[in-house]
């Protein structure tokens, strides 16, 4: 390049810095000091994607708006007949849950005893063939899981029975035991009630001959009104002082009936949960009992037990395969998992909202709902790296040190958000 | 000769522009802020010890939820459910303290000893930052799964340029409060409106269309006239109060990790005025 060509070019390139300077913000200026800031919401409005994002707000808050709508109330059978059908729709998650989760055990319990049968083998242990030879025949294994499933579905059978019998046996022990306590309470209230007549008759007959002599006075029609009102006064008196001491009686048999009542419910709470703690044991005997030999039955069916005095090096290796295969299988089920809680939840939702909670959006409209967020989760996120990007192009160019967002308040540095949204509409072209 | 003319005609432009660019950019310029440090909390979070923790917490929450709504069903009295909610409150808090607790202090910890190191007068949260700063959540989260012990600092962070308050001290303010309240109060009302309307137009997507964006507008409508005259008027205090401590830019409580001005006490008095 000859000389003045270089010398023109440094001179506008230092020119067109210089002026870029000019044009652009300071940056380094008292009051921007290398900080610059972005109003992201004002800036999404401007984004090409915007127009899908709106539409799914509004969906996604349409459907919350229908589900806060009152719904019509139901009757008794309504709610009985869809509480019929919730019920069933939970039994066939659990049932569902349990089965994919059965399999998925028996599948990974199935890898693991091949992965040790294999390390046994290339072990040389003693005795590894036999091992091997055990875990290969799956067969009888598969058998052996159905053996061992129908054993577990009879034992979970059998455990419910027991339960259902305990309970049982446990409502009618406490009905008889409450029914006694009843009937104490009542002799009690009886007997008091029959003291405070007795206590009126005895007071009625105390003041009888008194009452009598005044009552006769009082129907002399020739008495003076001074007489009258004083005699008055005076059956007036024996009345309230006999009302006055049965009212104090009535108020002790009161306190004594509520002490008495206390202690023959607080008795008999004790005797119920003594007659249900030995039930329960009771209950929990046969089902350890029944446990035991379901356990044994289902040992016996069970993988082979390993070989007896295997070196330590090996046993590392099993113990290591054997937390593998626990870890993937707990990775594995707990998607299942997650998703019979979902349904769980979604159910649960549903039982409430039957008995008139609001709990918003529940079954078809939950799910729809789930998905828009999703959608949005996701069209939001992509807008927003979009965005973030162009910022960060921008603000490199210019000389930031640092750039924000989700600011509150800004006495100083660089709003860069109208460049940022000048850029993003240029996204559309 | 030429060459010479054109080279002193060059230099003209040259001091020109300069002298121009000078002229422009203000008299006072200051050391840019460079002790801005961000963090992924989000990252801190999803270490196996804090997942196993909280997935612990979460368990024992369960269980603690089956016992609640037992003893719930069997109290009698507001008082006795009043007392069985504190209970479980106290159970759980109680909990979170002794699984959750230890984890979070060596956090705070590991990020204070880093944010040291760097000499960083403030620390945020990644979500907040979309260009500069320093990362420093490679650095924490080794020292915080290291088995060193993490000494706290000596010294509190240097003086930063970036304030925060904290929305929920001025949310609480009584006539942001009294706002807010009549906000939720209007929206609840008109739920109560529309949400028939919507359900009764089932099935008529246009009808529907329009329902929805009545009651949109009036949302709206009523946020403008009861709440966004206290926005600006906080968003002005808050400016003003910036401005008065020097500081550049103010971000919530929320975002703020590590450092920072704390300017919620003087922009909650300027706002009682």
């Amino acid at each position: 390049m000859p000389f003045p060509s270089r010398a023109l070019a440094l001179a506008f390139g230092l020119a067109g810095l210089v002026a870029t300077s000019a044009c652009g913000p300071n940056v380094h200026s008292a009051t921007v000091r290398g900080i610059g800031y972005v109003r992201m919401d004002a800036v999404v409005k401007h984004h090409p994607l915007y127009g899908q994002l709106k539409q799914l707000d509004d969906a996604i808050a349409a459907i919350n708006l229908a589900a806060a709508a009152p719904h019509k109330p139901l009757t008794a059978a309504q709610i009985a007949a869809q509480t019929a059908i919730l019920r069933r729709e939970m039994a066939d998650a659990q049932a569902r849950t349990g089965k994919i989760l059965a399999q998925k055990q028996t599948e990974y319990s199935k890898r693991e005893g091949e992965a040790v049968a294999a390390a046994l083998v290339a072990a040389k242990v003693p005795g590894a063939g036999r091992f091997a030879a055990a875990q290969m025949s799956q067969a009888s294994a598969a058998q052996a899981r159905s053996a061992m499933q129908a054993a577990g579905k009879d034992f979970m059978d059998y455990q419910q029975s027991v339960i259902a019998q305990g309970n049982a046996a446990g409502a009618v022990v406490a009905r008889q035991l409450q029914e006694q306590a009843g009937q104490k309470i009542r002799a009690k209230a009886s007997q008091l009630q029959q003291n405070e007549t007795d206590l009126s008759l005895q007071l009625s007959q105390q003041s009888a001959a008194t009452r009598l002599s005044l009552k006769m006075r009082l129907g002399n029609l020739a008495l003076d009104t001074a007489t009258r009102k004083k005699l008055q006064d005076q059956l007036a008196a024996i009345h309230a002082n006999d009302a006055k001491i049965l009212a104090a009686q009535q108020q002790r048999d009161r306190a004594t009936l509520a002490a008495y009542q206390t202690k023959v419910e607080g008795q008999t709470r004790a005797a119920i949960a003594s007659a249900l703690a030995t039930i329960n044991a009771q209950t929990r005997s046969k089902i350890e009992s029944e446990r035991n030999q379901v356990g044994a039955q289902i040992r016996s069916l069970g993988p082979p037990s390993l070989p007896p005095n295997l070196p330590s090096g090996v046993k590392a290796t099993i113990a290591q395969l054997q937390q593998q295969y626990t870890a993937q299988f707990r990775a594995d089920a707990q998607s299942t998992i997650a998703q019979y809680e979902a349904t769980s939840s979604d159910l649960e939702r549903q039982f409430a909202a039957l008995h008139g909670a609001d709990v918003g959006a529940t079954g078809k409209a939950a799910a729809e709902l789930a998905s828009l967020q999703a959608q949005r989760a996701d069209l939001y996120d992509k807008m927003l790296a979009q965005i973030r990007s162009e910022a960060d192009r921008i603000a490199k160019a210019q000389g930031f040190s640092t750039v924000f967002t989700n600011i509150t308040a800004a006495a100083g540095g660089y709003d860069m958000t109208n460049e940022l949204i000048k850029d993003v509409e240029g996204l559309h072209e | 000769m030429k060459n010479t003319t054109m080279l002193k005609r060059l230099f003209k432009i040259f001091v020109c522009a300069v002298s121009l660019g000078a002229l422009i950019a203000p008299a006072a310029i200051a050391a840019d802020i460079t002790d801005v440090g961000y963090m992924d909390q989000a990252a801190l979070a999803s270490l196996p010890v804090f997942v196993n923790a909280n997935r612990e917490l979460a368990a024992y929450n369960a269980q603690l939820n089956a016992q609640f709504t037992a003893q719930m069903k069997a109290a009698k009295t507001d008082a006795q459910r009043q007392s069985i909610q504190l209970s479980f409150q106290q159970r759980f808090s109680d909990k979170q303290r002794e699984l959750i607790g230890p984890l979070f202090t060596r956090a705070q910890l590991a990020i204070a000893s880093v944010s040291a190191a760097h000499d960083l007068g403030v620390v945020v949260d990644k979500r907040i930052v979309i260009y500069g700063g320093t990362d420093i959540t490679p650095e924490v989260t080794k020292l915080f799964l290291s088995s060193q012990a993490i000494a706290p600092p000596t010294a509190t962070p240097p003086p930063a340029a970036i304030g925060f308050v904290d929305q929920t001290v001025l949310d609480s303010l009584p006539r942001v409060k009294t706002a807010n309240d009549a906000m939720a109060k209007f929206v609840a009302a008109q739920r109560k409106t529309y949400a028939p309307q919507l359900l009764a137009a089932k099935g008529d997507k246009v009808k529907q269309q329009t329902i929805y964006q009545q009651y949109q507008q009036s949302l709206t409508d009523e946020q403008k006239k009861l709440l966004q005259p206290l926005v600006t008027a906080t968003k002005n205090a808050t400016a003003a109060v910036a401005r008065q401590k020097n500081l550049i830019l103010v971000i919530d409580r929320a975002d703020v990790i590590y450092g920072g001005t704390d300017i919620t006490k003087d922009v909650q008095s300027a706002l009682s005025k």
